[in-house]
Parts: C-alpha cells; sequence; structure tokens
C-alpha cells in the first residue's frame, strides 16, 4: 500500500519525519519518533530492512555516543545525539526502500532540476547494486589468486584491497563510457524538453495522506515546544 | 541456496578424476558458474559436501584451494589491475610466495604460450578484449594449478585463439592436468571430446562422453544446447542410405584428414 502511494507524498513523509528528529529535544521525544518511523515501516512492509538499516547505523551511532560523551560529560545529550543519528538515517532510507529509481526520477523532474543532473543522480541510485555484485565478483577472482583478504593488520588489509578498488574503478568508468555512448546513438539530449512516459497525478489517497503527515508533523512541532516542559537542550 | 530460497544447485553428485577434460554446458542460470565456485571454495555448499583432493571446500579458504584450483573467470576485466602485464601474472606467484627466478620463468612461459610477450611492459588495461582473456589464463596457467576451471573462455576470442586454446587444453589434459569447461559454446568443445556434464535449473540432466551425449537430442534441447554442427552433419547423413560415416567421431577424423 505504501509503496503504491505517489513517490512526492513518500518524499514529503520522509522530509517531515526527517525534520521532526531534528526538532526533538529529549530522548522520550526521540523514542516516539522512532517508534512512528517502525510504524510506517511496517506498513510499507519493510521492517526487516529498516531493521538492517538500523543495525548497520548503531555501528556510527556508538562512533557519535562516545566523541559526544568525551566531550560534553552529558549521557542523556550523547545519548540522543547517536539515536537522532539512527532515526536520520531510517527517514532517509525509508524513501529510497520503498521508492524506485524511476519513481525518484520522476519526483526529481517535478522539481524542475536539471535533466542531465536527474539522469547522473537516478543512474548512481540504479547502479549501486550493479557495483556491488562487480566487488563480489572482483573479490571472488582476486581470492581464486591467493590474494587473503581478511588475513594480517589494518594496514595489510587496506593494501589487499588494491587488487579489488583497481578493476572496480576502472570497470565503472569503462561502463560510464560505454552507457554515454549508448545514450547519445538512442538520441539523449536531442530535443531540449524530452517527453515523459510517466506522469504523476495525485490521488484522494495521496492527498489525504500527504495532508495527514503535514498535520502529525504540526502536533509533533508543537507538543515538543509547548506541551512537554522536559528539555535537555 | 540462493537468498530467495532457490536451490541454485540441486542433487548434484560429480566425480572429476585427474587428468580429466570435463565440460560443464547448460543455458543461462543453468548453476554452471555457481557449481564451479563451489570447486573453488568461494561458494559453500548449505547441504552436502565438495572436497579437492580430498580437502573439504568448507574447512579451507579459498586462497588456500587456489594453489590446487586455478579459475578463470568468465570477466577479464574482473581481475586485471597490475601496471604492466608482467606485473599481472606475477601477482598470484607472489600471493603463492614463488621465488623470484621462478617467478620470471613461469611469466615469459605464460607470455609465450599466449603470444603476449610483446605487451610485457604495456598496461593490462589497455589490452583488447581476446587479449585481457588470453591475459587472465596465462595467469592461472602461470602458478600451475592442479586443477584449471576456465569459465567461457572462448568469449571474445577468434578461430585460431579457439584453436590454440583447444590445443593448450589438450596439452594441460596430457600432462595430467584436471581441466573443467564452462562454456556455450559446443563447436570450440566438439573437437576436445571431453566428458559433458549438462545442466538444467540446477540439476545435473546429463553425464558422459561428448561423442554419445552429443548425439541425445532430447537431452541438449531440454538443457537448451545446441548440437554441434558435425553431430547434425552425421545424424542428417544417416538418414540417406550407404551413409558414409560409422560415428560422429569418424566424420570428425574425416574432416580433420581432408583438411590436412
Amino acid at each position: 500500500m505504501y509503496h503504491r502511494l505517489d513517490p512526492r507524498v513518500k518524499l514529503l513523509i520522509s522530509v517531515l519525519m526527517f525534520a521532526t528528529t531534528l526538532l526533538v529535544r529529549s530522548l522520550y521525544e526521540l523514542a516516539g519518533v522512532l517508534a512512528f518511523m517502525v510504524v510506517v515501516a511496517a506498513v510499507a512492509m519493510v521492517l526487516r530492512r529498516v531493521a538492517r538499516t538500523m543495525m548497520f547505523t548503531a555501528t556510527f551511532s556508538v562512533f557519535i555516543f562516545v566523541l559526544n560523551f568525551i566531550f560534553t560529560r552529558n549521557l542523556e545529550t550523547s545519548l540522543l545525539y547517536a539515536a537522532r543519528f539512527v532515526a536520520i538515517v531510517v527517514s532517509t532510507s525509508l524513501f529510497f526502500i520503498t521508492t524506485s529509481p524511476d519513481e525518484l526520477e520522476q519526483v526529481m523532474k517535478t522539481f524542475r532540476l536539471p535533466r542531465d543532473v536527474v539522469f547522473a543522480f537516478v543512474t548512481a541510485v540504479r547502479f549501486i547494486p550493479v557495483m556491488f555484485l562487480d566487488t563480489i565478483q572482483i573479490m571472488d577472482a582476486q581470492k581464486s589468486r591467493g590474494l587473503e583478504l581478511e588475513k594480517g593488520n589494518v594496514l595489510k588489509r587496506v593494501r589487499n584491497m588494491i587488487p579489488v578498488l583497481i578493476p572496480l574503478v576502472v570497470n565503472s568508468v569503462v561502463r560510464s563510457g560505454e552507457l554515454a555512448e549508448a545514450m547519445e546513438s538512442r538520441a539523449y539530449g536531442a530535443v531540449p524538453k524530452p517527453t515523459s512516459l510517466v506522469e504523476y497525478r495525485a490521488r484522494t489517497a495521496d492527498r489525504v495522506v500527504a495532508v495527514s503527515a503535514v498535520v502529525l508533523f504540526a502536533l509533533a512541532a508543537y507538543s515538543f515546544y509547548f506541551v512537554f516542559p522536559a528539555r535537555i537542550l | 541456496m540462493h537468498q530467495n530460497g532457490v536451490k541454485a544447485l540441486d542433487g548434484v553428485s560429480l566425480k572429476i578424476g585427474s587428468a580429466e577434460t570435463v565440460a560443464i554446458v547448460g543455458e543461462n542460470g543453468a548453476g554452471k558458474t555457481t557449481l564451479v565456485k563451489h570447486v573453488t571454495g568461494l561458494l559453500k555448499p548449505t547441504t552436502g559436501d565438495v572436497t579437492v583432493d580430498g580437502q573439504n571446500t568448507r574447512k579451507t579458504s579459498t586462497a588456500q584451494l587456489s594453489r590446487k584450483v586455478g579459475v578463470a573467470f568468465q570477466n577479464p576485466d574482473h581481475q586485471l589491475f597490475s601496471e604492466s602485464v608482467e606485473e599481472e601474472m606475477s601477482f598470484a606467484l607472489r600471493n603463492f610466495g614463488f621465488a623470484p627466478e621462478l617467478v620470471e620463468q613461469r611469466v615469459r612461459w605464460g607470455l609465450e604460450l599466449f603470444g603476449l610477450e610483446e605487451y610485457r611492459k604495456s598496461s593490462p588495461l589497455v589490452l583488447s578484449g581476446g587479449e585481457k582473456k588470453r591475459l587472465t589464463l596465462a595467469c592461472i596457467l602461470a602458478w600451475d594449478p592442479e586443477v584449471v576451471i576456465l569459465d567461457e573462455p572462448t568469449v571474445g576470442q577468434d578461430s585460431i585463439q579457439k584453436e590454440r586454446l583447444a590445443g593448450t587444453i589438450r596439452m594441460l589434459t596430457s600432462s595430467g592436468k584436471t581441466v573443467v569447461v564452462v562454456s556455450h559454446d559446443i563447436e570450440f568443445l566438439w573437437p576436445i571430446q571431453p566428458r559433458v556434464v549438462v545442466m538444467k535449473a540446477g540439476r545435473v540432466l546429463g553425464d558422459g562422453p561428448a561423442a554419445i551425449l552429443m548425439q541425445d537430442k532430447g537431452l541438449l534441447d531440454s538443457a537448451r544446447v545446441a548440437q554441434p554442427q558435425l553431430v547434425e552433419f552425421f545424424e542428417r547423413l544417416g538418414e540417406r542410405p550407404h551413409a558414409p560415416f560409422a560415428d560422429p567421431l569418424d566424420a570428425r577424423r574425416w574432416v580433420e584428414e581432408t583438411r590436412r
């Protein structure tokens, strides 16, 4: 259901959730925002992927917590910053998890961004899984030539990544050149304003969800500043 | 087992002896590359075991196994990274701790074998697709592994290079190496006369000598594998009275004699 929403509405929800995480000033409020995000993820049926994102960001948030604690000596503030980082990542990843590169392209076009910028950005997003697959295949090829990626100290491990990184970069550069040629040979840039295959029109459901999201955001912002007195920032 | 729950390989049971040449054929997605990745230890089976020269691949790292099993992957661009061809060739040799004199000797041997001497000091990245492919083969053969796996070795190769490659495979087999070739190129495989393993949807549909298996039109059709032209020619001749050849191998011998 969430996946079928107009991508502009999904972007609005993510932006509002992002803004809310910046407005919160206590751990309780942030816990509420995070809980709301989990509910959205459950409705969108991407709970497992969001959980993976949270686990991944947890490592960085520990780092943020430690740094903040060293400099502020305030446990609650440090915890808030660390948890806020997780919330920010979850709010943005909810949009990217539920939006296809094609939808992303349409969203960017509605903001009248230059076509080349939109194309470059969307292509970069679309090629992330391809590059990931490339990385695995390159690692396989180098491991089959006796390269031990998991052995040695940090410096040696970094040095061992050179045989992986060079083919990855070279392949990406070659692929981008080939893609540019293929696009040009299919009349990319031939007309200044090309027509679009899909044009989004907001449905009633989209409008209802968008208005509800704005109202919820307004309520949350109001309650953070005027209802709950407990503040740590 | 694939991430989405599909069995990438299902009930595969194979025993490959030393000095044997085995061709693995089948349509795209049949599980050919997945199978050879199990032999190198890059993939570990969820059930069952893969044993290479008595070593269980579960208990051995790929880097350790690679001393025995050399794989030339389908896309040469996935492994070339060095500043020069000679450095590229010596990469694995240095990883395995070969002495400098031996490295030099093996590099020279590999470059000569694949006609790449003139590119010795060139960057491997500027070579043509076919040359890159030959370089990756040379890199593998340089450390003299007991098992050589070639994944689609004929892609981007002209007919002369294909013949050379077939000769190299025969040479490897006669020197006691086990060669496993994953290929769609039936015309390339047919003259080598390997043992053929036909795969479809992760299963082995057929396993036997090329001369017999390649005549099984039903099996080849179900695995979407083309029949070699010579076998098709032999079968069409067989439909006529007084067929001149006893079997496809006889027809092959006749073709080779005529060439001479």
